[in-house]
């Protein structure tokens, strides 16, 4: 799937500008104030929220488990080494390591 | 390059390496999938020294190979970025006396990985500044931006395995997920999100999966932290 010219320009206009209105508005707005505490509670979760659904979205697909059991399962089991390497590590770099060395390794053997 | 940019950048390489390393790592694949959907190297460098997400780099290709809806694709990345405004505002108190132009570039140009490694020195390296801070972001960013170009020639060049390639990013998301489990009302944000995307999923909205199960983990997480408050 490519995307045509205008759409990918309008795509990445939007996230852009989406993106540096976050990074940008609370440094400004904030400068010697505060957040009320329910506002921060909730900015709080959102990144433990958002990287679950993130996770769940790319390893639980209902018809793949159903029909290729053992794929699901082989992703699930890698996805099981990262949390491991990424509990003991804290790492980006080796999590994501580890994480292709499992999927290719269990790959191999499925 | 002024003296005093030149001073900010040797005060701030070091500390910048490590995150240096990690996205010249994750930007190769994350090229190579930008490359499937009609990226080339210019276009590649370009949208990582502006819109600059690993998370959301890696979501746009992901997605729309998927089949998912653009405008889900869309909203998607958007709630994911949402985030950044905790970043934001979570430096803001150590910026209260720079410049404003070097604190907008400072905050347009915040990553995961950079407002961790800044906060730190914010908190440990005496006379931190947001110019300091500044000059990490973009040896961050142009570590990032270098790969994904460098990742969109080598994906057009030879053929990689694109769905083990993908699969860092997964990971990538995994470690994050990881990191932010600590306490109760985040796991429990965390467990609702995963079942309420795989209910979309069953239901066949899986274009909105990703939104929904952010969503429904949040208020989850604010009631479980409500409950804890009235228990306490």
């Amino acid at each position: 799937m490519t995307l045509e010219a205008g759409t990918l320009a309008l795509v990445l206009t939007v996230l852009f500008a989406a993106i540096l209105v976050f990074r940008v508005a609370p440094l400004f707005l904030l400068r010697g104030r505060s957040l009320s505490p329910r506002v921060s509670d909730a900015l709080g979760l959102i990144p433990a929220a958002a990287f679950a659904a993130l996770v769940a979205n790319d390893l639980l697909a209902p018809s793949e488990m159903a029909t290729q059991p053992l794929m699901f399962a082989l992703r699930l089991t890698a996805a099981a080494v990262v949390a491991l390497v990424a509990r003991k590590t804290g790492s980006l770099v080796w999590s994501a390591v580890a994480g292709m060395l499992a999927y290719a390794l269990l790959s191999l053997l499925a | 390059m002024g003296p005093h940019a030149l001073s900010a950048l040797r005060r701030a390489l070091p500390h910048a390496m490590p995150v240096m390393f990690a996205y010249l790592a994750i930007g190769i694949p994350c090229g190579v999938l930008e490359a499937q959907i009609g990226f080339g190297a210019p276009l590649a460098f370009l949208c990582s020294v502006t819109f600059y997400s690993g998370a959301g780099q890696f979501m746009l290709p992901q997605m729309l190979l998927a089949g998912m809806p653009m405008a889900s694709t869309l909203a998607s990345i958007v709630l994911v970025s949402t985030r950044q405004m905790l970043y934001s505002a979570g430096v803001a108190p150590y910026v209260a006396e720079g410049a404003a132009p070097t604190n907008f570039l400072f905050a347009a140009t915040m990553t995961d990985e950079s407002f961790g490694v800044n906060l730190d020195c914010f908190a440990h390296e005496a006379g931190w500044s947001a110019r300091d801070a500044l000059a990490l972001n973009v040896c961050c960013m142009l570590s990032w931006a270098t790969a994904n170009a460098v990742g969109v020639v080598v994906g057009g060049l030879v053929s990689m395995p694109v769905t083990i390639m993908s699969f860092s990013m997964t990971s990538i998301f995994i470690c994050l997920m990881v990191g932010q489990l600590k306490a109760r009302p985040s796991r429990v944000a965390a467990l609702v999100s995963v079942g309420a995307v795989f209910a979309c999923k069953l239901l066949g909205l899986a274009g909105v999966a990703v939104l929904v199960g952010s969503v429904c983990g949040v208020l989850a997480g604010l009631l479980a932290q409500a409950r804890g408050e009235v228990r306490a």
